[in-house]
């Protein structure tokens, strides 16, 4: 298990260093640059150029890559063109506010999703399972963003229950309990939202591998031999149903990891997703490479995850 | 603190925001018959008859998409998201008039002696920093060298701020010292002294750009090296002003608390505390409609039909130093020799043909369907009427197709079998047109332009076919590529409306690459020795529109007007420019709760 680890791990190596390659030259190849966005007729073009060739932007993109590269070993990841400080602090601030709502967003997400897959699957055709069924499609009809606004227009402006922007509100002074309890209620509304967006895809995996298992030879088998139902159901059916679930797992954590773009603009939540969608924008070179490399890794990590998860509930894969 | 940059900035979520108004209750009718929809003349102030109470808090709502950077110094900021946020605190040296003269009302006054080719500046003596130091000749000095420090690594430094003698010698790092600034009573004197290269007429304009108008604090930031004072802790947490209000609290990329300086120059601040929030362009409007901010900055004028009637609020509204503008490429720029070189065959360089396009478009219609309510008007000339003497009352052009059409055929530009002309020579003329993507309303007004243009039998195309997003477009009207010939874009100005930045020979943003004799006379004219007298300037500044107008290189389309919802319960907010506009002590606010 620890040799397969490893191994995965350095298959990453080349990935990373493929992907940090491509997304290097994509990123030089959109047009403009960081400077570009200053254009007023109060700066001078002149200072622009001297500054586009203090940051090295004129060289080749071979020696600027290679640069990068450098000072990336020395823990340098840059600095970002547009806050004008490292892009380390910058991300590192904005990851660990995605991190509390993507996290807080998954509990939600499969808290609600498994049972209501596994009551779906098991009363299949019954009204509990149309219930359900419809409150999926709903789900997956509805543009998220959609969804998002109307939440935030609803709990958040016309009922006034949660915060409506920020990650925490300004009279709370860090580090007290005040501060992480105001931390806490500026996730719930975007948390709660986005977990139950995310829904619909668990129930119907659920609900169909509870249906599909409920026919195998082996469920039979155990019936037959007199196995008592509730037993049947929690080790036969449910534990083969949720493998699918399992292996989805890991990616979906690092999906989440990665911020959602909507939700952190409609809420204007500081987190990674909204931090790289304005970084594409402003073409912040370094902020860009930074986080893509990040998410890169974070997929393939995600990948890794889901098969350690898949050979501990699956014995089968256990197999060296 | 007055600075934009180039306009063309929309976000995906840009147009979620007129779906979430839909759902907001009642139904903000568009029925309203957008061709008769008079334009509404904005107040720049809320007069409230009612008493104020004591202190209050007053909840500002700052609207973007993207996050917000916090570089908390007038030296270092680059976006007008962290000068809105600045606004309660930082304060400038001078203070001007509604059409940005310097006056005598703020922390420092500044006064010119064009034979000696110096600027005196005099800090006032109870003018101090919000920790209680003297605001002193150091500090101004200070400010200088943040921009000028080549390790700083600021746009801020610029060709024009070298008129000051030895800056450049102190950028190139030739000397430790700036020649030019003088502090006849050392640097903890209150006044000092600015020797220039030369004199300009636009020195007493704020916002020139040959002088800074900002301080900053010597004492507090001394030990922080050039290079990492953008991103340090006393820049990016705890900013040290001289403005009327203190950034008490920060939470970074998100919201400022703001209390009162107690040592402000013109009394203590009335209000007990502001607050200031970032709030997305999908949400704002709901948050209006829920009374939750007492006043939104940088309001999506696109989206305005959502918020312009909230009970409880008042909309105000002023002219924005901005214009959008059509340009025609005639030239190339030579990156050699830093010129803008003419092409006499270019197929734009006809003012027959640029005339006939300006005239065949209907602008007045595209502002009264696109944006009701005066938020924009048929521009007339390249100076907008908020710089006053300097606006011309020149006509500038209307639709007349009539007129158009006759500059065409004049001009040999003959109607062939498919409805379409060709150029003089009889060969097939195609122009290709770019305009930036945006808001929906981009796409519709590009598409009107061909039309209108079709209607004088112009084939007029869009460069690849579709809108550009704002780097490529800017990408390829700054290298001259061979797919523009006519573009549309919008500037926002500095508060000195001298144009020779925009449309001189040298100057790179002259992007339709127009160079002439006469234009070239004339825009010296504007700057020149001569235009020190004001009379002088006002008449150079007329000849230059009224020839920009006949010659049509640059054409501009629009003026845009920016609006400020404020809350009933506000009392003494102006938004104005100068000092008749938002003085942030005087605010007050008359009752505990928002007006509903």
């Amino acid at each position: 298990m620890w040799k397969t680890i490893l191994r995965r791990f350095l298959v990453m190596i080349p990935q990373l260093i493929l992907l940090s390659v491509l997304v290097f030259v994509l990123a030089k190849m959109m047009p403009g640059d960081p400077f570009t966005g200053m254009i007023t007729p109060q700066t001078d073009p002149k200072q622009l150029d001297a500054l586009r060739a203090a940051a090295g932007l004129n060289d080749p993109w071979w020696t600027q890559y290679f640069r990068w590269v450098g000072n990336l070993f020395q823990g340098d990841l840059g600095n970002s063109y547009a806050y004008r400080r490292p892009v380390t602090g910058l991300i590192g601030d904005r990851a660990v506010n995605t991190f509390w709502l993507a996290l807080f967003t998954l509990v939600i997400s499969y808290a609600i999703s498994i049972p209501l897959g596994v009551i779906a699957g098991r009363f299949e055709d019954s009204n509990r399972d149309k219930a359900i069924q419809v409150y999926t499609f709903i789900l997956l009809a509805v543009p998220s963003f959609v969804f998002l606004l109307f939440s935030l227009l609803i709990f958040g402006y016309i009922l006034d229950w949660f915060p409506t922007s920020g990650y925490v509100s300004l009279n709370v002074d860090a580090g007290t309990p005040a501060y992480w309890l105001s931390r806490f209620q500026h996730i719930l509304l975007p948390g709660l939202t986005a977990g139950l967006l995310s829904t619909s895809g668990t129930i119907q995996y659920l609900r169909a591998g509870v249906i599909d298992n409920t026919n195998e030879d082996f469920v039979r088998t155990a019936r037959s031999k007199g196995v008592p139902e509730r037993v049947v159901f929690s080790k036969h059916i449910l534990r083969n149903s949720l493998l699918p679930i399992a292996a989805f797992m890991g990616n979906s954590i690092t999906g989440l990891l990665g911020g959602s773009i909507y939700v952190e603009t409609i809420f204007s939540y500081q987190g990674m997703g909204q931090l790289f969608i304005s970084s594409i924008g402003t073409r912040d070179y370094s902020v860009i490479t930074a986080l893509t490399l990040l998410f890169g890794f974070l997929t393939l990590l995600g990948n890794l995850l889901s098969d350690i998860i898949m050979s501990i509930v699956d014995p089968r894969i256990r197999v060296e | 603190m007055k600075k934009k940059s180039a306009f063309g900035y929309v976000t995906l979520t840009a147009a979620l925001s007129i779906l979430l108004v839909a759902c907001g209750g009642k139904s903000t009718s568009n029925n309203t018959d957008s061709s008769t929809a008079k334009s509404v003349s904005f107040s720049t102030a809320y007069k409230s008859s009612k008493a104020a109470i004591k202190g209050g808090t007053l909840n500002v709502a700052v609207v973007t998409d993207s996050p917000i950077k916090g570089i908390w110094s007038e030296q270092y900021y680059d976006d007008q998201t962290d000068a809105d946020f600045m606004s309660p605190a930082a304060e400038s040296l001078f203070s001007t008039d509604g059409s940005f003269k310097f006056t005598k009302d703020g922390a420092a006054t500044i006064t010119f002696d064009n034979d000696a080719k110096t600027a005196t500046v005099k800090i006032k003596d109870n003018v101090k920093w919000s920790d209680g130091e003297p605001v002193t000749a150091q500090d101004y000095l200070f400010a200088y060298e943040q921009v000028a420090n080549k390790d700083s690594e600021t746009q801020r430094y610029t060709g024009a701020l070298q008129n000051l003698e030895g800056l450049t010698e102190y950028h190139d790092g030739k000397s430790d010292s700036i020649s030019g600034f003088e502090m006849p009573d050392g640097p903890d004197g209150k006044t000092a002294v600015l020797h220039f290269k030369e004199m300009k007429p636009s020195f007493t304009q704020s916002g020139n750009g040959y002088f800074l108008e900002s301080a900053a604090p010597y004492h507090y930031l001394k030990d922080v090296p050039f290079k990492d004072m953008a991103a340090s802790d006393k820049i990016l947490k705890t900013p040290l002003f001289f403005g009327p209000f203190v950034m008490s609290k920060i939470v970074a990329g998100q919201s400022v608390e703001y209390t009162p300086n107690k040592y402000y120059y013109k009394g203590v601040p009335k209000l007990d505390k502001v607050t200031a929030e970032v709030v997305s362009s999908s949400s704002i409007a709901a948050a209006l409609k829920n009374h939750k901010y007492d006043l939104a900055l940088e309001m999506p004028t696109a989206t305005y039909d959502n918020w312009k009637k909230i009970s409880g609020y008042t909309n105000l509204g002023k002219e924005e130093l901005s214009y959008t503008y059509l340009a025609f490429k005639v030239g190339k720029f030579d990156n050699d020799k830093s010129v803008n070189v003419l092409d006499k065959n270019a197929k734009m360089n006809n003012k027959s043909l640029r005339q006939a396009m300006a005239y065949a478009l209907n602008n007045d219609d595209i502002n009264a369907k696109f944006y009701p309510g005066g938020l924009r008007t048929t521009a007339t000339t390249l100076i907008p009427p908020i710089f006053g003497e300097f606006h011309s009352d020149a006509k500038g052009y209307t639709l007349n197709i009539k007129k158009a059409n006759s500059l065409l055929d004049k001009a040999g530009y003959k109607k062939g079998k498919d409805g379409y002309r060709t150029d003089p020579d009889g060969k097939k003329l195609t122009i290709n047109f770019a305009s930036m993507a945006g808001s929906d309303a981009a796409e519709a007004i590009a598409q009107d332009y061909i039309q209108q243009w079709k209607k004088i039998g112009l084939r007029v195309k869009l460069t690849s076919g579709r809108l550009l997003d704002y780097n490529n477009f800017y990408d390829k009207v700054e290298k001259d590529s061979k797919d523009i010939d006519v573009f549309q874009a919008a500037w926002g100005l500095s508060s000195e409306p001298s144009p020779a930045d925009l449309y001189s020979e040298e100057a790179p943003y002259n992007m339709a690459r127009f160079v002439t004799a006469e234009n070239t006379k004339l825009l010296n004219d504007i700057d020149s020795q001569a235009s020190l007298n004001t009379a002088h300037r006002v008449k150079a500044f007329k000849a230059w529109q009224d020839y920009m107008l006949d010659e049509a290189y640059v054409v501009p389309l629009q003026y845009r007007m920016a609006v400020t919802p404020v809350n009933n319960r506000v009392k003494n907010f102006n938004i104005a420019y100068g000092s008749d506009g938002t003085q942030w002590q005087d605010i007050q606010v008359t009752s505990a709760s928002r007006a509903k």
